[in-house]
């Protein structure tokens, strides 16, 4: 449907707004309507006034644990997506990149690893196809990298995590829960990732700054007491310094370990340990010498309540 | 409200939407901490329009997903000049959401059988706006000019933005004429339209 006449196309102009006629007179009333400066304006306003419709539902939240979910995957995917854009030719690997660890031992993983742990994470949380571009020949290559830079990746994490473990022996005073061996999701961690983030018994701790912008997110499992941190935006901590996690009950602020954001501000976090489901009473985040304080003695950087 | 409360009110919405045209540009550059804050500010209401579609909360929370994507890769085609973030968002959320409903055929009855749901439910005496919604004055007045509409605009604008259904399926299901249908639908549109014109003329 094209030439139509103004009154034809001012007649339609509500059933456009409101997607109640066919995509072609649709398109033919919005051609006219862009050339016409009383239809123009018109169905502008009608389109607000119908998005208007849209926020007088009854407001419903989503589950915490699926929003943060679904939150996370989108910047994963979002990530990834600018990252294999922007790799077009691999550089020297960066070694100043690295993903958090509740280890505590700083084990840093390069750019390619980075992505792929990412694309892993991914894969865990499943969801829409992408760009048409996504699954092109050269994204692909790029994956294959990815994979082998995994696999070199966890050699070195082991020798690390050996020479590592020596280090902290130095700070095994410090009040810190069990942590796992490594940050790299494993196969059989990929559903444990999952379940960690979402589901019926998991609280999620929003973490911002003291200007109320947000930085992360802390999911308690509180069934399996999996703890999953994801930060982002994070600045580099000051040199010889590093960031420590706390959770705060009434009787304790308990370490949970320390972590390095990556160069972008990005960090993910994973730990086990066992709390009182209603004992929480924060999170927080603070910079501290590296290796770690028995007591948070800097000053926090971000924070959220686990108030219901 | 009074008119330096009505400025007021505009005046916190435009500073909204400024704030999410900022981050619509920085999704434009790639960065994807922008499309994090964007869903913050707009999860909510989004689900809630949504959920209000499909009556289903997974298909919600998919269509949630599906949305803050596609605003991820479309953002460049985001146009300031045409309307706001959010009625950008909520435009692409309330089309995959019927989309959804087209594809499974599903057509629901409530509005029809007078049973629940919808602009009549929304729009009941009874509603109080301060709980159903976040109480924008904006809103309000959408809702009130939503309540004074006579039934069968009303009806008409049910089926067609919460149903989904196109105007020759309107005519269908209320035994109307094409023509009449066509007619309560533009009207009832102008009535809605006259909260928000009052808004905009003050910002001028």
């Amino acid at each position: 449907m094209n030439n139509l006449t103004h009154e034809e196309a001012f007649e339609e102009l509500a059933a456009v707004a409101l997607d109640a006629v066919s995509a072609d007179v649709a398109q033919a009333v919005r051609e006219h309507a862009a050339a016409c400066p009383e239809c123009g304006p018109a169905l502008f306003a009608m389109e607000e006034t119908v998005a208007q419709l849209g926020q007088l539902v009854p407001q419903r939240a989503m589950n915490a644990g699926h929003g943060a979910g679904i939150r996370s995957r989108l910047i994963m995917r979002a990530r990834t997506e600018r990252e294999s854009h922007s790799a077009v030719v691999p550089g020297p690997p960066d070694l100043s990149r690295g993903v958090a660890s509740l280890t505590g031992l700083g084990h840093k993983l390069t750019p390619g690893t980075q992505r792929a742990v990412d694309a892993e994470v991914k894969k865990v949380l499943p969801r829409q196809p992408s760009r048409p571009s996504y699954f092109s020949g050269a994204r692909l290559l790029a994956m294959a990298a990815s994979i082998a830079f995994v696999l070199t990746a966890l050699q070195l994490a082991r020798v690390t995590a050996d020479r590592n473990a020596m280090r902290a022996e130095r700070i095994s005073r410090v009040d810190t829960i069990p942590k796992r061996d490594t940050v790299t999701p494993r196969a059989s961690e990929k559903e444990a990732l999952v379940a960690a983030m979402a589901g019926p018994d998991v609280k999620m701790v929003p973490l911002a700054t003291k200007t109320a912008t947000p930085m992360g997110h802390m999911f308690w499992n509180r069934a399996s007491n999996d703890w999953t941190m994801v930060v982002y935006t994070m600045p580099p901590p000051k040199p010889g310094m590093t960031y420590q996690v706390w959770l705060v009950t009434d009787k304790a602020k308990i370490s949970a370990g320390t972590f390095q954001p990556d160069s972008s501000g990005h960090a993910f976090m994973q730990a086990n340990y066992a709390l009182p489901r209603n004992a929480l009473k924060a999170v927080a985040v603070t910079e501290e010498p590296a290796g770690g304080m028995p007591a948070p003695t800097g000053p926090i950087v971000v924070s959220g309540s686990a108030a219901p | 409200m009074n008119p330096s409360e009505q400025d007021l009110s505009y005046s916190r919405e435009i500073r909204s939407n400024a704030e999410d045209v900022a981050l619509i540009r920085r999704m434009c550059d790639a960065d994807e901490t922008a499309l994090g804050a964007l869903y913050d500010r707009w999860m909510r209401s989004l689900y809630s329009l949504v959920f209000h579609l499909l009556k289903d909360a997974d298909e919600a929370e998919d269509v949630v997903e599906e949305t803050f994507w596609q605003a991820w890769q479309k953002a460049s085609s985001y146009e300031p000049s045409r309307g706001a973030v959010s009625t950008w968002l909520l435009t692409i959320g309330r089309r995959r959401a019927l989309d959804r409903l087209r594809a499974k055929g599903r057509r629901r009855e409530e509005s029809l059988t007078g049973e629940a749901g919808g602009l009549a439910a929304i729009a009941a005496p009874g509603a109080d706006p301060s709980a159903a919604v976040e109480a924008s004055e904006r809103r309000t007045h959408v809702l009130a000019a939503l309540r004074e509409l006579p039934d069968e605009q009303r009806e008409v604008l049910d089926l067609g933005y919460f149903q989904g259904l196109s105007q020759t399926e309107i005519a269908d299901a209320t035994g109307q004429p094409l023509g009449t249908v066509k007619t309560r639908m533009r009207l009832a549109m102008q009535k809605l339209r006259e909260p928000l014109s009052m808004y905009r003329e003050s910002a001028q």
